[in-house]
C-alpha cells in the first residue's frame, strides 16, 4: 500500500503538461468550441431542470436553486474528468488491448500515477470555472451567504469528490485487464455518473442506498452540494475526506490486482 | 425484377452477415453501449417517479411513466443511427475512398451494420423487458396485434428518418471538421422536443406545438405512444403523416449534401 511520491515525480508531471500546454495552445480555436459546448450542456441542464420544477417545487426534498448548485458541482467534476482522467486513464482500455502499457511500465515511474496524470487538456478546466460560478450565482438566488465553516467544509466535500471520481475510474478502467475486448470501459462511468445529476434524495431507497455505500456518486455531488448551502453541517466535510480516503485506497488495492494480471500484448 | 430482388437480397444478407460477426468480437462493448443507452431514461423514469409520488402529472400516474420511459428506451434502441460519428471517421481519414471504389453505394453497408446492431441490442432490451414485467405489472402492455403492427410501421419509418438525418449530418464532415459538435447540438434539442426527457404533454404548451412542427417528435415520441397507447385516433393518422413528410424531407437533403460533398471531395483529393 505504498504510495511513494518522489520528488522527481513532480518534475515530470510538470515537464508533461508544459508540452500539453504548448500543443494545446496551437489549437485555441477548440477553447471557443470548449465553452460553447459547456454553455449550450449548462442551458440544456437549466432547461430540463425547468421542465421538472414545472410540475413540482422540490426534488428529492431540494429546491430549484439549490438544485442548480449541485449542478454547478456536477459540472465542475466533469471539468475535472475531461480534462485529467479521460485522456489520461480513460486510453487505459485501449492500451491494455494494443500493449501500449509496456512502453508505460518501462518507465521508471508510478505506472497507475503516471497513466492517471499524464495529459492535461487545458481547455476543458474551463468548466470547472463555470460550474463553481453558477454555483456561486444559485447560493446567491438562495439568498445565502456560506460561512467560513461551510466554505471549508464545501472546499473538503468537493476535493474529496474528485478523489472518489478518480477511484472510481481507477477501479471501472482496471476492469480492462480482466475484460481486454472491452475498448469503450469509459462509457461504464457516464453511465453510473449519470446519476450524480440530480441529488440522491430524489431516488428510491434502494438506489440511494446504492449511490451512497456501494457505487458512491452521492459523494461526488450531492455531498458538497449540501455543505454548501447548509443542508447538511461543516463536520460533513471531515465524513467525505474520510471517504474518499478509503475509496483511494481501494482503487489502489484493485488497481494492484489488475495489473499482476497484465502480461503485455505488444511482445 | 425478381432476378433484381434476389440479387439485393442476397448482398444484404452478406453484408448484415458481416456486420453481425464483427458485432459479434465486440460483445461486451455493445452491452456497453446498451447500458449507456438506457441510464439517461431510467434516470428520467427515477425523477418523474418521485415528482409523481402518490398522484399524477397532467394525467401520468407512475405507471404511466414506467410504460413510457420503457417503451423509450426499446424505441430509441431501434431507430438510433450512430452514423454521422462513422462518416466523419471515414471521410477526414480517407476511408471513404476505398468504399467508393466498391460496386455498392457506402450507404449500404450503413444500412446493414444498423440492422445487425439493432436486431441484437433491441432483442436484449426486449428480454430484459420481459422479465421485468413478470414482477413488475406496471410496464406490462395490452397484446393488441394490430396496434403492434402500426408501431412496427412507426418504428421503421422513424428508424429511416434518424438514419437519413445521421447520416446527413456526417456529410458535412466534408465541408466541416466540427461534423459530430452539429450532431450533439441536434441530439440535446432532441432531449426535449423528441420526448426523451419528459412526455410531450408535460412541456410548455409553446414548446410542445413548436415540437411539432418539427421532425423531432416523429423521431421517438410518435412510435413510443403508439406503442403505450397514449396515441389515439387522429393523432396516429397525423403521426404518419408528419413520419412520411420529413422522412422525404431529410431523403432530399441526403441527396443534396451526397453529391455536392462527393464533387468537393473528389476536388480535394484529386
Amino acid at each position: 500500500m505504498t504510495f511513494r511520491i518522489p520528488h522527481s515525480a513532480f518534475r515530470i508531471l510538470l515537464a508533461l503538461w508544459r508540452l500539453n500546454l504548448a500543443e494545446e495552445l496551437q489549437y485555441r480555436a477548440n477553447f471557443v468550441a470548449s465553452v460553447l459546448g459547456t454553455l449550450f450542456w449548462i442551458v440544456t441542464a437549466l432547461l430540463t431542470l425547468a421542465v421538472f420544477f414545472s410540475h413540482t417545487t422540490r426534488l428529492g426534498g431540494w429546491d430549484y436553486w439549490e438544485v442548480v448548485v449541485l449542478l454547478g458541482v456536477f459540472n465542475a467534476l466533469t471539468g475535472v474528468i475531461e480534462a485529467v482522467l479521460r485522456p489520461g486513464i480513460g486510453r487505459l482500455a485501449g492500451e491494455v488491448r494494443s500493449g501500449g502499457l509496456d512502453l508505460v511500465l518501462a518507465k521508471p515511474v508510478d505506472p497507475q500515477a503516471f497513466v492517471s496524470f499524464r495529459r492535461l487538456n487545458i481547455w476543458r478546466l474551463t468548466d470547472v470555472v463555470l460550474g463553481l460560478a453558477l454555483a456561486g450565482y444559485a447560493l446567491h438566488r438562495l439568498g445565502r451567504v456560506p460561512s467560513f465553516a461551510q466554505l471549508a467544509a464545501f472546499g473538503l466535500a468537493l476535493a474529496a469528490a474528485a478523489v472518489v471520481v478518480y477511484a472510481l475510474w481507477v477501479v471501472l478502467m482496471s476492469l480492462a485487464f480482466w475484460f481486454v475486448s472491452v475498448e469503450n470501459l469509459s462509457v461504464l462511468f457516464d453511465a453510473v455518473y449519470e446519476g450524480a445529476r440530480y441529488p440522491v434524495s430524489a431516488y428510491p431507497e434502494a438506489l440511494r442506498f446504492l449511490f451512497v455505500y456501494l457505487i458512491p456518486i452521492a459523494w461526488t455531488t450531492t455531498i458538497p452540494a449540501s455543505a454548501l448551502t447548509g443542508r447538511l453541517g461543516p463536520e460533513i466535510g471531515l465524513v467525505a475526506a474520510l471517504v474518499a480516503g478509503v475509496a483511494f485506497a481501494l482503487a489502489r488495492l484493485v488497481w494492484r490486482a489488475a495489473l499482476k494480471r497484465y502480461t503485455g500484448a505488444s511482445g | 425484377m425478381s432476378h433484381r430482388v434476389a440479387e439485393w437480397g442476397r448482398r444484404y444478407a452478406a453484408l448484415i452477415r458481416n456486420a453481425w460477426l464483427v458485432d459479434l468480437q465486440y460483445r461486451a462493448s455493445i452491452v456497453l453501449w446498451l447500458l449507456w443507452g438506457v441510464t439517461e431514461p431510467a434516470v428520467a423514469l427515477g425523477i418523474w417517479w418521485a415528482i409523481a409520488g402518490d398522484g399524477q402529472v397532467a394525467g401520468y400516474a407512475r405507471a404511466d411513466f414506467a410504460r413510457y420511459f420503457f417503451a423509450l428506451m426499446l424505441v430509441n434502441q431501434l431507430t438510433i443511427a450512430w452514423d454521422s460519428w462513422y462518416l466523419d471517421g471515414w471521410i477526414r481519414e480517407g476511408e471513404l475512398n476505398f468504399r467508393l471504389a466498391r460496386p455498392l453505394h457506402p450507404a449500404h453497408e450503413a444500412v446493414a451494420e444498423n440492422i445487425a446492431y439493432k436486431a441484437r441490442t433491441a432483442g436484449m432490451i426486449l428480454v430484459v423487458w420481459l422479465v421485468v414485467s413478470l414482477v413488475w405489472p406496471a410496464v406490462r402492455l395490452p397484446l393488441a396485434p394490430g396496434r403492434w403492427a402500426l408501431t412496427a410501421a412507426a418504428v421503421l419509418l422513424a428508424a429511416a428518418m434518424r438514419f437519413f438525418i445521421s447520416f446527413t449530418t456526417g456529410l458535412l464532415a466534408f465541408w466541416t471538421t466540427r461534423a459530430t459538435a452539429i450532431m450533439e447540438l441536434h441530439a440535446g434539442v432532441s432531449l426535449f422536443l423528441s420526448g426523451r426527457l419528459a412526455p410531450l404533454a408535460l412541456l410548455p404548451p409553446a414548446v410542445a406545438s413548436a415540437a411539432a412542427l418539427s421532425w423531432f417528435p416523429y423521431m421517438l415520441a410518435f412510435p413510443v405512444e403508439l406503442l403505450t397507447g397514449a396515441a389515439q385516433g387522429t393523432a396516429i393518422v397525423s403521426g404518419f403523416v408528419g413520419q412520411l413528410v420529413w422522412l422525404g424531407v431529410w431523403i432530399a437533403a441526403y441527396h443534396v449534401t451526397w453529391t455536392r460533398g462527393l464533387r468537393r471531395y473528389g476536388a480535394v483529393g484529386g
